[in-house]
Order: structure tokens, then sequence, then C-alpha cells
């Protein structure tokens, strides 16, 4: 019943005391944040983590959400925030880093690749390995942009920067996206050589 | 001048004007570079969309749920009374305490004598009257009511504090 209801009205639900409306919008939201959170976290705990604070802090504000705005660009906004927190907090640079150390970084990364099992490794498998080796502004852009139904200005918002810049960051993001990925099938074909 | 790769992310995007879209629309048809960049752009858009999302845990809204109870558990009732309620009962004060100073300056007799022993002669109402007034009934109803509303806070904070150690000796039990 609750999964055909919008967003607005889970919301007045919830601040109306319904904790379980709550719970449908966490249920509706959790992939996307998720996913959200493990462009900047170094695991799936920290991913974890960071999520559920987001959730947790979007609880405690509900009441100042502007309805004239997406709660989903409100969302993200909490996540972008709380990620870009914890990165500074753990002091991960997440500028000025060159392309050499975020492959040594993100090479730690648990991605869930077994050599041995090669063929079973689709494209979209490869797809995800480049956005992890992304800078977490180029991940996070390519993420809102394709899977977040979140237009330039949007993103805009979320980020807390001009729409052009937004765009600019967009077309570096999937220029670097695209040689990541071309990279990382080069390399593995010349493994299976 | 954008590159050929920027104006075709652009037209892909739809973020071009008008006029830019015609243009790149009438190159793609008769320029053969940039006719295999865009089919290569497209792809890759293609791609790009079908980016697969990450799962959380199973018991992830579980967990935030129970973390939201907890911490509601956990917050100072003074913290939770509606704000509306504490400034009403101090209009409420507010206003009796005008009525009486409004009172008591109406019953004093300014136009006595200045000379001679007594300056101010101020008249003593007789509160009696009021006892059996309305008004005495309306504030001993307000009273109750208070009393009553003090008495369901209290119930409340004693049934949270109950629910809220259960929770935390169930967790340990775990």
């Amino acid at each position: 019943m609750q999964s055909k209801l919008s967003d607005t009205d889970l919301i007045e639900q919830t601040l109306a005391g319904d904790q379980s409306a709550y719970a449908a919008l966490i249920k509706r939201h959790q992939r996307f944040v998720f996913t959200l959170a493990m462009r900047f976290a170094k695991s799936r705990e920290d991913a974890e983590e960071i999520a559920q604070d987001c959730f947790i802090k979007a609880y405690r504000s509900l009441e100042s959400f502007q309805r004239q705005a997406k709660f989903t660009t409100w969302l993200y906004s909490i996540v972008y925030t709380t990620a870009m927190t914890t990165l500074r907090k753990k002091r991960i640079a997440t500028d000025s880093i060159d392309d050499e150390e975020t492959f040594i970084q993100v090479e730690n990364k648990p991605s869930g690749y077994d050599e041995n099992n090669v063929e079973n490794k689709s494209r979209s498998f490869y797809l995800n390995q480049a956005i992890d080796q992304l800078l977490p502004d180029d991940a996070t852009i390519i993420t809102l942009f394709y899977k977040g139904e979140q237009s330039l200005e949007e993103i805009a918002q979320t980020m807390g920067i001009e729409a052009n810049t937004v765009k600019v960051k967009l077309f570096r993001a999937r220029q670097r996206l695209k040689d990541k990925l071309e990279r990382n099938l080069k390399h593995e074909a010349k493994e299976l050589i | 001048m954008n590159s050929i790769e920027e104006q075709l992310w652009n037209y892909i995007d739809g973020t071009s004007n008008p006029e830019e879209q015609k243009a790149i629309s009438l190159l793609i048809e008769q320029d053969e570079v940039y006719r295999k960049k865009y089919k290569e752009l497209l792809a890759l858009n293609a791609e790009f969309s079908a980016m697969e999302l990450d799962e959380p845990p199973m018991a992830f809204t579980y967990n935030v749920m129970e973390s939201i109870r907890n911490e509601h558990a956990m917050q100072p009732l003074k913290a939770r009374v509606d704000q509306r309620i504490v400034k009403g009962i101090g209009l409420f004060f507010g206003l009796i305490i005008s009525a009486i100073l409004i009172f008591a300056l109406a019953s004093v007799h300014w136009s006595a004598p200045v000379s001679g022993g007594n300056t101010t002669h101020f008249v003593i109402p007789n509160i009696t009257k009021f006892l059996s007034s309305p008004i005495m009934e309306s504030f001993m109803f307000f009273d109750i009511v208070l009393a009553l509303y003090i008495l369901d806070v209290y119930l409340r904070k004693k049934n949270l504090t109950k629910t809220y150690t259960s929770v935390q000796s169930g967790g340990q039990q775990k």
C-alpha cells in the first residue's frame, strides 16, 4: 500500500507519527543512497555507516524539508555533505590526486574480482570497476546523472556548485570514465593472452 | 569553440540550444567523423545508463529504524513538549498578572488629598464574591486540565523509560 504513495505523502505520514512510513521511504531510496555512499567510502561497512547516518539526519530534519523541492535532491545533498565530511575526517584527499594515486587507492577496494572466473565478468562489472577508480566527485556526478534521474540544476543543488560547473565536470567525468573503462578492458585482454 | 565530443554530449543530453541541436543533427547526417563519434558516444551513454546500483545489507532499513527508535527514547522529555503549550501557559499567567495589576491600579483613589497622614487609600477587593463566579469555575477547570496534562506527561515519560530499558537490555542479551 505504502509503495504506491509519493515521497511527499510518506513524509506527511512520518511527520504525523507513523514510523512505518519512514521505513517505506528508506526502502525506496536505500539502494541509491548506499551506492552514492560507496562512491566515497573505502568499504561496504563505511558506506553502510554513511548511508545510515544520512537517513537518521534526514529523519531529524524532516520538518525543515521544503515541499517545493524534490525529496531526492534534498536527501542526496545530505548524502553528499555527510560523505564529504566523513572523507575529510578520515583525511583522505579528494582533490589533486593524480590518476596513478587514485588507481593505487582503489586497487585495495574489494571488487569481488575472481581471476579464475574471467568469463563470468560482464561489461557492467568493468563499468563498476572503472567507476570505483574515479575521484568521488566524478563518480558522484556520473551516478546522480545516470541513475539518480537528476537534472544538471538538481545536481548543482546537491553538490552546492553552479549548473555550468556541473556540465563541465560531467563532461570530464565521462571522458575519464571512458578512458578507465578502455584501460581496464585492454589490461584484461592482455591477461587473457 | 567546443570539441566534437563536447558538442555531441550536449546534443545527446539535450543541453544545447535549438539552433545548435539543428546544426549538430545536420553534421551527424553529413559528416562521417561526427556520425562515427555520435554512434560511439551513444553506445557509451547506453552503457552508463545501464550501470548497476549497489545493494545494501538486508537489515539496513531495520538498523536505521532501530537507531531512530533508540534515539527517540533517549530524547529528554522537555525537548518533546510542544512549545505552543508552554507559550500558552505563559500567556495565561501573563494575562492573570496583567488583570490583577489593572484591577489594583483601577481601585486606587488617585484624587485623595496629598497633605495629611494617608497619601493613598487602597480598597481591598472582596475576593469571596469571585469564588462562585463563572471566572473562578473556568479557572478551576483549567487547573484540572493542566493537572491531567502533567500527569499524562509523567506517565508517558515513565512508559518511555521502561521501553528504552527493555530495548537496551534486549540488545545486550543478543
